[in-house]
């Protein structure tokens, strides 16, 4: 007799299972991993500022949240859900490690070991075993674990170091890129927001202070590069994601002087990459059709800009993923329509470039200016009696540095006196009187240079535009 | 967009066209396009000839069930057909003289009229061979101009080697087949779908396609299904339909289904046999055979040298994508079977949630949401704004989910639901 079985059809089967899938997650996080293990442990050690157990905790850290997150699921599922001991049966069939990894990585180097544990419990339990487990959570759990830990533990993180690793402490002493960013009011300039922390490389790289695992943009791009190869990432949220955060503070740059480096600096701070190419392609917590991935991307890029301009939290990343994560339901459908149909679509889209515009030019507007702050103008002092103030300020000149008395009275330049000087053509600028063109200005533009001093005269009216501009506000 | 799949096919390539064409009785399904409200037009102890009518369907296309061989009707049996289901059978014990009525000695297959070239095609029961067995006179028989035919000898699904034998071995008869039917219907163009890496067959028809200046090959990509007839018009005429082809002036034919046609015209010839794909690692020697409508496959399976094992065997009507698992190999070959698969039967593995990776809304061909579909099984609203009802089950969905769920199940389990409140 021939043993005939029923089965269900097809008959035939990719090779690429979920399992490939995580490890080819996991494989594309090595090298994260690693290199937050150099800068944040292996750097200090070796400069000699930190002990062994210093060196290791970056790995300590992800060792103990991967450890949490597991075993807080495994137990859930031995002791409520009655499900096999064997362990390998729940890693490759919970891949509740996941939770775990991304959330020591995207907190800072000097977060408490406690905290960690109860942030990755709070991942798990209330990020993915309350929604019923793999599948079926809405959030990213571990941006659940991370959102309870900064909304209750963000002081005791901070007097306990914060972000700064204890190398970053003495070599930079400054804050994260954005949280130096959120102390100017304006759209900033390449010294205040570049410098301290070297050059763009320096972003590019990683070697910048920041979360353990989010610094380097360009691993978050092997990464990316990585699972794209092997299908094993929604390509399309990264890129809309960067691509709009890129295009908005491009725009929000260029109407304020600024050139490429600053968008290219918004894109490269804050854990951009890592959030748009980790965290957003969360394949349970974002959307399936691929439109309804473009107007996520679009959306999550354009509340980041949001959030980092006109809020008080600079970060946004991890926000921003968390609340466009409750409205993945609603974008996919509406992508699954648009399938056959773009009109509702369409309209959405339009929206999108319609705030994408607004909010681009509002920003710039408010924000605006001091990108245009002369870095060679320097004021010494500025007193206020009567009604007349009194500036002493610098101004570099042609061969010296001109420093200068201006007196402002009613808005108007009462009067300029040269204190010193030792440019090669002053005696040119002094034989027109050129000083005396400025009394009761309130506006310089139309005052001629002097030629055959051009530098120096060009230098002067700087000066006077400067010290109206600081006395307007 | 569409799916790369492995394709199995070298195995049955590497046998010539075999023939089974003496079985001791045939088994005639009384069954087209899935169904069997069919009038029986015999009984018990009636002598028919090869070619007879046994039965008619009722309704709409009233097209003909013939007998595949001469010989005494010794009665009625129900047996498994390609749809796994049971369905009832003419028994006729063949007297091997394969006697036939009318059978013409070769007029020229391009004088016919239109009248009746649709006559011919409609009673010497020419049905699509490609799978769904559509009646094959109804796509000629409009008031449309047609523009274009296509010939479909794309067979994308994996495995099935029938058409592109057929084609290598009638090249000549089925170019001559479409060149009389672009002559009667004044159609003024055919494309011939091929497989772009389908070296063989695109060189034997380029050896004779130099004299028929109306037929073209169109080669196109090996992904599947390609051989979907929406897909293949969309890629040819770069346009979509609502319901049929026709609405773009195109009739698309498989190329079996053109070779039956050449029978019909040439010699009279009714459709009573065809060229099967019998595949799979189960059988000990797979291959093509000929064989007559009626047969039982288990006759034709133990002709072949049989099974490989008895045991954990997956009988399977069709290909490995669409076709339909049997619990016995009491089968009995119909127009429109293609294959026959004989596999190892598959672990059942373990199947996971859907992570929601989106890969079934990727490959999918109608561009249906499979994932948005399973999330929504209980909104029927949904169900039907999703276009459900357009899926083909062609199975792509559940060949990329990586967490081995059958999505197609759920998306037919949406169909019928929709169905249901209709």
């Amino acid at each position: 007799m021939k043993e005939i079985h029923i089965k269900e059809g097809p008959f035939l089967k990719t090779e690429n299972k979920t399992n490939n899938i995580m490890n080819n997650l996991l494989i594309a996080l090595i090298p994260i991993i690693l290199y937050s293990f150099y800068k944040n442990g292996i750097v200090p050690y070796i400069n000699g500022k930190s002990t062994i157990y210093q060196m290791l905790l970056p790995l300590i850290m992800i060792f103990v949240s991967v450890f949490v997150t597991f075993f807080t699921e495994y137990l859930y599922g031995i002791l409520i859900k009655k499900e096999p001991k064997n362990i390998g049966y729940h890693l490759k069939t919970k891949y509740s490690i996941f939770p775990g990894l991304f959330l020591a990585l995207i907190l800072p180097i000097n977060t408490p070991i406690w905290i960690l544990i109860v942030g990755a419990l709070i991942s798990s339990l209330i990020g993915k075993i309350v929604f019923g487990g793999l599948g079926y959570n809405i959030f990213n759990p571990a941006l659940i674990g991370r959102l309870f830990i900064i909304t209750i533990f963000a002081v005791t993180i901070t007097n306990n170091g914060g972000y700064l690793n204890s190398y970053e402490v003495d070599a930079i002493s400054k804050s994260t890129p954005l949280s130096n960013y959120a102390t100017i009011e304006t759209i900033g300039t390449y010294d205040a927001l570049v410098k301290p922390y070297g050059t763009l490389w320096n972003f590019f790289f990683g070697s910048i202070p920041g979360a353990l695992g989010e610094t380097s943009a360009f691993l978050c791009i092997l990464g990316f590069l990585y699972l794209v190869y092997k299908k094993a990432i929604k390509w399309r949220i990264p890129i809309t994601y960067i691509g709009t955060v890129f295009v908005m503070t491009y725009i929000i740059g260029s109407l304020n002087d600024a050139t490429l480096w600053y968008p290219t600096f918004q894109i490269l701070s804050g854990g951009l990459f890592f959030g748009a190419i980790f965290m957003a392609t969360d394949p349970v917590t974002s959307p399936t059709t691929p439109i309804a991935q473009v107007i996520y991307g679009i959306f999550l890029g354009i509340l980041t800009v949001v959030f980092r301009y006109l809020t008080n939290a600079p970060e946004g990343v991890l926000t921003s993923i968390l609340i466009m994560n409750m409205f993945v339901i609603m974008i996919d459908r509406l992508g699954a329509y648009a399938r056959f149909g773009y009109k509702k679509i369409a309209i959405l889209v339009l929206v999108q470039i319609m705030l994408i515009l607004g909010l681009s030019l509002y920003i710039a507007e408010t924000k605006e200016n001091k990108v245009n702050v002369d870095p060679n103008f320097n004021i010494i002092s500025k007193e206020t009696k009567n009604d007349a103030t009194t500036y002493i300020v610098t101004e570099k000149g042609y061969s010296s540095l001109i420093k200068a008395e201006v007196i402002i009275k009613d808005s108007k330049i009462e009067k300029i006196n040269i204190l010193e000087q030792n440019d090669s053509f002053y005696s040119k600028v002094e034989e027109s009187n050129y000083v005396d063109k400025f009394k009761n200005k309130s506006e310089v533009e139309d005052i001629d240079t002097v030629s055959g001093a051009t530098i120096t005269s060009t230098a002067i009216k700087k000066l006077a535009r400067n010290v109206l501009n600081d006395y307007m506000g | 967009m569409a799916l790369h799949l492995p394709k199995y096919k070298k195995k049955t390539l590497e046998h010539s066209l075999a023939k089974y064409m003496r079985p001791n009785y045939v088994y005639i399904p009384l069954i087209n396009a899935g169904d069997t409200n069919i009038t029986v037009l015999v009984q018990k102890g009636d002598y028919v000839n090869k070619g007879s009518i046994v039965g008619r369907r009722k309704g709409t296309f009233k097209i003909p069930i013939l007998s595949s061989v001469s010989g005494i009707v010794v009665g009625f049996e129900e047996h498994i057909c390609y749809n796994g289901e049971k369905v009832k059978c003419v028994k006729i014990e063949n007297d091997f003289k394969d006697s036939e009525l009318n059978v013409k000695k070769s007029k020229k297959i391009t004088d016919f009229s239109k009248k009746e070239f649709l006559e011919i095609i409609k009673e010497k029961g020419i049905i699509g061979m490609g799978g769904a067995g559509f009646p094959t006179y109804a796509k000629y028989d409009t008031k449309r101009k047609i523009n274009t035919l296509i010939v479909n000898a794309v067979e994308c699904e994996p495995y099935i080697t029938a058409d592109q034998i057929l084609g290598l071995n009638f090249t000549e008869e089925i170019l001559e087949a479409i060149d009389a039917i672009l002559t009667i219907n004044e159609i003024e163009e055919c494309y011939i779908a091929v497989k772009k890496n389908n070296s063989e067959l695109i060189n034997a028809f380029n050896n004779h396609i130099g004299t028929y200046l109306r037929v073209k090959l169109f080669l196109v990509d090996d992904m599947y299904p390609m051989g979907w007839e929406r897909m293949l018009v969309k890629k040819i005429i770069k346009e979509d339909y609502d319901r049929l082809p026709i609405e773009l002036g195109v009739v698309i034919n498989n190329i079996s289904t053109i070779y039956a046609i050449y029978s019909a015209l040439k010699y009279n010839r009714a459709l009573t046999e065809r060229t099967v794909t019998f595949a799979g690692e189960m059988l000990k020697a797979p291959q093509n055979i000929v064989v007559k409508v009626g047969t039982p496959v288990k006759e034709i399976i133990e002709s072949i040298e049989g099974y490989k094992r008895a045991k954990d065997i997956t009988f399977i009507a069709g290909g490995p994508m669409m076709g339909t698992s049997l619990p016995s190999d009491d089968l009995i070959i119909t127009p429109n079977l293609n294959c026959v698969l004989v596999i190892k039967s598959p672990v059942n593995e373990l199947a996971l949630p859907c992570i929601r990776c989106g890969k079934c809304v990727q490959v999918c061909p109608a561009k249906l949401s499979p994932v948005i579909i399973k999330d929504n099984l209980n909104n029927i609203e949904t169900l039907k704004k999703l276009n459900t009802d357009k899926c083909i089950e062609c199975g792509s969905c559940s060949y990329i989910c990586p967490s081995r769920l059958n999505i197609r199940e759920c998306v037919k389990l949406a169909k019928e639901k929709i169905k249901e409140v209709r």
